[in-house]
């Protein structure tokens, strides 16, 4: 690879790829590459998990597109080898078609980006393993729960009670402090006398961030946006419109500005289908409660704080693991 | 027979077919995606049914990217597919051929 490195990434750019940043070329397990009979640089593919990047196919080479496809299919079949037989692709809306004509459907898109999915088990399969509601009003809420406090408790409460239905996701993305095993269970304890919520795994398909290359989009674009942008319009058509949900409750957001400017995209993307309501934090003390400080809490070893912000089943967890969340913060980073 | 694990064979090339075989538990439910889906449809169909009837597997969702395949390739993938699902690549089953 680095012997090629350089002409590949030259390749990429005069195929309108431009960003390199380690996130997205470290992610990258293998690439292939195919080469014209002159020795130029054909087209390229590369996997990373179960997401296919930086596929271009040059114009000069494109033959109808049966490059494409060929590039497309080896993909796959690596992907197979290694034993995953569900991937993304992140790529430009002109691509969806291309893209659609070897198999992969979209999730959702914007006009600046999409996300395709292919192979077993997809969206439908996760969607046939929910429960379906077809009357009354069905409400959603999108969880981390890093970890379930008394101010998600809040939120769940009032979805309880202006909804007959409540779909609760739990984020199962690993990248916090307590595993999705943890959150779940907690999250699942929490809210176990609110009859009309339903806890499920939020699987594959909410909050994606992990997974999203900035590499197709110009480096001065907000990032964060899009992929805020991207999310929302993925939850709208695959995730409410299936499911019947017509409002998605939110917490408001007054520290965090990824949060904040997450919040305001679902706004705007959402309605008219899916009304979106938003809950102002629930305060002790005057203090707004926050996963966040109580992270931080366990960290500096307040214990008076956790009893203050989380309901009694994820404070006994917390105080019964609270040595080992602690060295989980020191030695991950968490 | 049961599917022990999720299998592909085939590619997404033209005049190809590239079939995904995975557990399901109604029945034969096929996905197929073919830009000649209105005209042979039920016969790509037919023929993945008919190979799997073949191997007695009663219940499996596959996928399926047509590219033209002509019905001995599409009874040839999914061969291949139905032996790599069911875990018997080194047991070739000579009546289905």
């Amino acid at each position: 690879m680095p012997r090629y490195r350089k002409r590949w990434q030259s390749f990429m750019e005069k195929n309108g790829i431009t960003g390199f940043a380690p996130s997205d070329v470290g992610a990258v397990e293998k690439t292939y590459v195919w080469f014209a009979d002159d020795g130029d640089i054909a087209a390229s593919g590369s996997i990373a998990g179960n997401v296919l990047k930086y596929v271009a196919v040059c114009s000069k080479y494109k033959n109808g597109g049966s490059l494409f496809n060929e590039v497309v299919s080896h993909l796959v079949s690596e992907e197979a080898s290694r034993g995953r037989f569900h991937l993304f692709v992140f790529t430009k809306p002109k691509y969806v078609n291309s893209f659609g004509y070897v198999g992969f459907k979209p999730l959702g898109q914007t006009d600046q980006a999409a996300l395709l999915e292919t192979g077993t088990p997809g969206i439908q399969d996760f969607l046939q393993q929910l429960p379906k509601f077809d009357s009354g009003i069905t409400g959603a809420i999108v969880m981390n729960a890093n970890p379930f406090t008394k101010g998600h408790r809040a939120l769940v409460e009032r979805a309880s009670q202006e909804c007959d239905h409540v779909y609760l996701f739990v984020v199962q993305a690993e990248r916090s402090l307590f595993t999705f095993q943890e959150r779940f269970a907690l999250v699942k304890a929490g809210v176990k006398d609110l009859t009309n919520v339903v806890v499920v795994p939020g699987g594959e398909y909410m909050v994606s961030s992990a997974t999203f290359p900035a590499y197709f989009l110009k480096s001065d674009q907000d990032i964060g946006q899009y992929q805020a942008k991207l999310d929302a319009s993925i939850f709208l058509k695959s995730i409410a419109v299936p499911l019947n949900i017509t409002r998605r409750y939110l917490g408001e957001e007054p520290n965090s500005k990824t949060t904040a400017s997450y919040n305001q995209m679902l706004q705007a993307v959402l309605p008219p289908k899916v009304t979106v309501e938003i809950m102002s934090r629930k305060t002790f003390n005057g203090e707004v409660i926050s996963a966040t400080k109580v992270r931080q809490a366990i960290t500096e070893g307040r214990q008076e704080l956790i009893e203050q912000f989380l309901p009694v089943s994820t404070a006994e967890f917390v105080k019964a693991h609270f040595t080992e969340l602690k060295n989980r913060i020191s030695t991950e980073g968490k | 027979m049961e599917i022990k694990q999720t299998a592909l064979a085939g590619t997404l090339e033209s005049s190809d077919i590239q079939i995904t075989l995975s557990q399901g538990n109604e029945g034969i439910q096929i996905d197929l995606d073919s830009s000649v889906e209105a005209l042979y449809g039920p016969q790509i169909k037919k023929v993945i049914t008919d190979t799997l009837a073949a191997y007695d597997i009663e219940n499996a969702k596959v996928k399926a990217v047509d590219k033209g395949a002509l019905d001995c390739v599409i009874k040839a993938r999914t061969m291949a597919a139905a032996q790599r699902a069911l875990g018997t690549v080194d047991k070739p089953n000579w009546e289905v051929l």
